[in-house]
């Protein structure tokens, strides 16, 4: 994948006219039937920051992104930004959730997804082609998504998920499918995109959370097990400065 | 586009309006649909004029039996025919793709995140389903060229109410089809729910054929039942409103669950206001049914003399009926003069009196069997007949009237004697090769 250099003007607008303060959780639970999903998870975000969702699968990271996102109810709990409780209009302006696993349109010819979400989110045509260009997506354009291999896919929704427009970004395991090259140039370009942007990490892999991610919310069976930058939870773990994230999660939970 | 120019939500509408009809489009079940439409109507029409040809030449040989010769009842009727059952059959599994694809894709999820509410996001959704009934209009649209080329008459209201017909059973149709996707986890699911509806609405159709009391009340109330009235050339308020209704309701309620992000609660409460104000819009409409008859030969009506007279009866008018529901008179009966004197006389009591004889070829039980008793402001009178003209005059003594009919056109029908084989060739291969020509591409995701 190659260099890719971001345009996201308005976003910056918005960021810099904003406080520190972004993203606000406050004791969001979740119940499925009578299973308890989330419990209790209350965090913040602050502005410009990548926040790793991290935890095993099952541990509730991606119900957790959809009851934020407004796709799923919640039975107790708010979402604010800066001082405001956020309605599902609002949500719809500040927050753009990507979710894991999903295939868009996947009949459809890459290039005409691509163009229906850029047109959507607003974004403009050299945008989508710095985008396409950073993804590597220009063979593909004229393919239906479904014919893509998984790696490819990726990159599509990436790609969507890039397009957008609002200050937070939420991504669900976005560096599954991919090999380390992969991993580390997605990373690149994540990092050229931060600029601006607010985003949440959905991450079950340790070693490419540690990489990009700011903090980390460490979540395991639904509850908040800790949150902090990796020398926090070091110290909060008890380890050594050298701990990795790896060592880290396991001594915590 | 200029960098970050944000839409209007109209603009983002037609954008999602325009990605809906591509993902239609690109969706074999709508090719194959719309192939299966040119076959079955194309069959249907050669079948009809065929059958229509033979009953002609009876008919020019004796003009009396030409006023039964009414192309709406045989050539349009039966060719829509084969659109009945394709919406009942096909059009669901077409329909429950714009929402169970998005859902099973994950689409949906990204859809709700853009800045449409999601009865907004429905709406686009049945409008995209709209364009592609239209597209199947097109084997119609060719029967009508073709039977005005072999010289048929076509007379544009009757078709305009059948048209209409069918447009209010697609939505119908449509609606339950989303629904059903919106409530399913799955596909098939979806349409088994759906299929349910639609074919149990059939069942209960046929089932309610040369019935009486409550089955046939049932029959009528049921979307084929409904789709028949039209087929009739009668335009009623009610059936139009029992039809938007029931459309309208299965609409509000897609796209009150649509949203997974929404309460159960939330769901169930506005839910029951939906229906409870829909049932009361229904109940509203059906207090003042209005009625017109398109038909070209005025098969509903009486005449405008008639009518007018009948609907001046300030007292209570009650027909006590001697005859076993089963009664081929009964029925004759029931669906042509009683009928129109449910829509002419202001305050109508039909009284079915227990006979306890199964039928014309039975032995009646009881010695008034096929008596109709007549009660109008205290005077009475009976009869055994059934003709009309003896009925409304039985009815107009007993309310002291006289009326003289108004002179009418006469309906002498329209005989036609043809051959529509030659047009074969554009249903059986013309248009399906053109629907594929069309489909291939756009199932190939080469739009």
């Amino acid at each position: 994948m190659k260099h890719f250099r971001g345009t996201h003007s308005q976003a910056e607008g918005m960021i810099q006219k904003q406080p520190a303060r972004g993203l606000r959780i406050d004791r969001i639970n979740k119940t499925f039937g009578t299973y308890r999903v989330l419990t209790d998870i209350s965090f913040t975000v602050v502005h410009g920051e990548i926040l790793g969702l991290i935890g095993p699968n099952g541990a509730g990271k991606s119900t957790l992104l959809e009851c934020i996102t407004g796709l799923l109810p919640v039975e107790s709990g708010t979402v604010g930004w800066e001082d405001e409780n956020l309605s599902r209009q609002r949500r719809q302006q500040l927050l753009w959730y990507q979710p894991d696993n999903i295939l868009p349109f996947a009949g459809q010819r890459v290039a005409a997804t691509l163009s229906f979400f850029r047109r959507a989110h607003g974004a403009s045509e050299a945008d989508l082609e710095q985008l396409v260009d950073g993804l590597d997506l220009s063979p593909m354009l004229n393919k239906p998504l479904q014919a893509l291999s998984k790696g490819y896919r990726r990159r599509v929704l990436l790609a969507i998920a890039l397009l957008s427009r609002q200050p937070l970004l939420m991504l669900d395991e976005p560096f599954d499918g991919f090999d380390l090259k992969q991993s580390l140039a997605v990373m690149d370009l994540l990092r050229q995109c931060r600029t601006g942007r607010t985003m949440i990490l959905s991450i079950h892999q340790l070693s490419e959370a540690e990489k990009i991610c700011d903090r980390f919310l460490l979540l395991d069976q639904g509850r908040m097990m800790g949150i902090g930058t990796l020398d926090e939870l070091r110290r909060q773990a008890g380890l050594s400065p050298e701990a990795s994230l790896e060592e880290v999660f396991l001594a915590i939970i | 586009m200029p960098s970050s120019e944000r839409l209007s939500r109209f603009q983002l509408a037609r954008l999602i309006l325009i990605q809906e009809i591509r993902g239609l489009l690109a969706a074999p079940a709508l090719w194959i649909m719309l192939i299966i439409v040119s076959l079955l109507v194309g069959y249907s029409f050669i079948q009809a004029v065929e059958l229509f040809s033979q009953a002609s030449r009876t008919a020019k040989s004796f003009p009396e039996l030409a006023s039964g010769m009414n192309p709406m009842e045989g050539i349009f009727v039966p060719t829509f025919g084969a659109y009945y059952l394709t919406e009942t059959l096909l059009l669901p599994f077409v329909a429950i793709r714009i929402i169970g694809l998005d859902k099973q894709s994950g689409a949906l999820k990204l859809l709700l995140q853009l800045r449409l509410p999601p009865l907004s996001l429905c709406g686009i959704k049945l409008a995209a389903m709209g364009i592609v009934w239209l597209l199947s209009l097109l084997p119609a649209l060719l029967v009508l060229v073709f039977w005005h080329h072999l010289g048929g008459h076509i007379y544009p209201p009757e078709i305009a109410v059948l048209f209409a017909g069918h447009g209010l059973y697609s939505l119908a149709v449509v609606t339950i089809a989303m629904f059903a996707a919106t409530i399913s986890d799955s596909l098939p699911t979806a349409a088994m729910i759906c299929l349910a509806v639609t074919l149990g609405s059939w069942v209960l159709d046929f089932a309610a054929g040369g019935q009486s009391g409550a089955l046939e009340i049932l029959g009528s109330l049921s979307l084929t039942g409904m789709l028949r009235q039209f087929e009739g050339g009668l335009l009623s308020t009610t059936l139009i409103a029992a039809f938007l209704s029931l459309s309208l309701l299965f609409f509000l309620l897609t796209a009150i669950w649509l949203h997974p992000g929404r309460r159960s609660a939330f769901k169930l409460r506005n839910s029951l206001m939906v229906l409870l104000a829909l049932g009361g819009l229904l109940a509203g409409a059906s207090l003042a049914p209005r009625y017109v008859d398109l038909t070209e030969n005025r098969k509903h009506s009486f005449n405008p003399a008639d009518a007018r007279a009948l609907r001046q009866l300030d007292k209570t008018l009650t027909i006590t009926i001697h005859l076993d529901p089963q009664d081929s008179r009964f029925l004759d009966l029931e669906h042509d003069l009683l009928a129109k004197l449910k829509r002419c006389v202001p305050k109508l009591e039909l009284h079915y009196a227990a006979t306890g004889s199964t039928g014309l070829f039975s032995a009646a039980k009881i010695d008034n069997y096929g008596l109709i008793e007549y009660e109008y402001n205290g005077r009475q009178d009976q009869s055994y007949s059934n003709s009309q003209n003896e009925i409304l005059s039985i009815i107009y003594h007993l309310a002291g009237m006289r009326v003289t009919s108004e002179p009418v056109p006469i309906y002498r029908g329209y005989p036609l004697v043809a051959d529509a084989r030659s047009n074969r060739w554009w249903f059986y291969l013309i248009l399906p090769l053109f629907f594929l020509g069309i489909g291939i591409p756009g199932c190939r995701g080469k739009w």
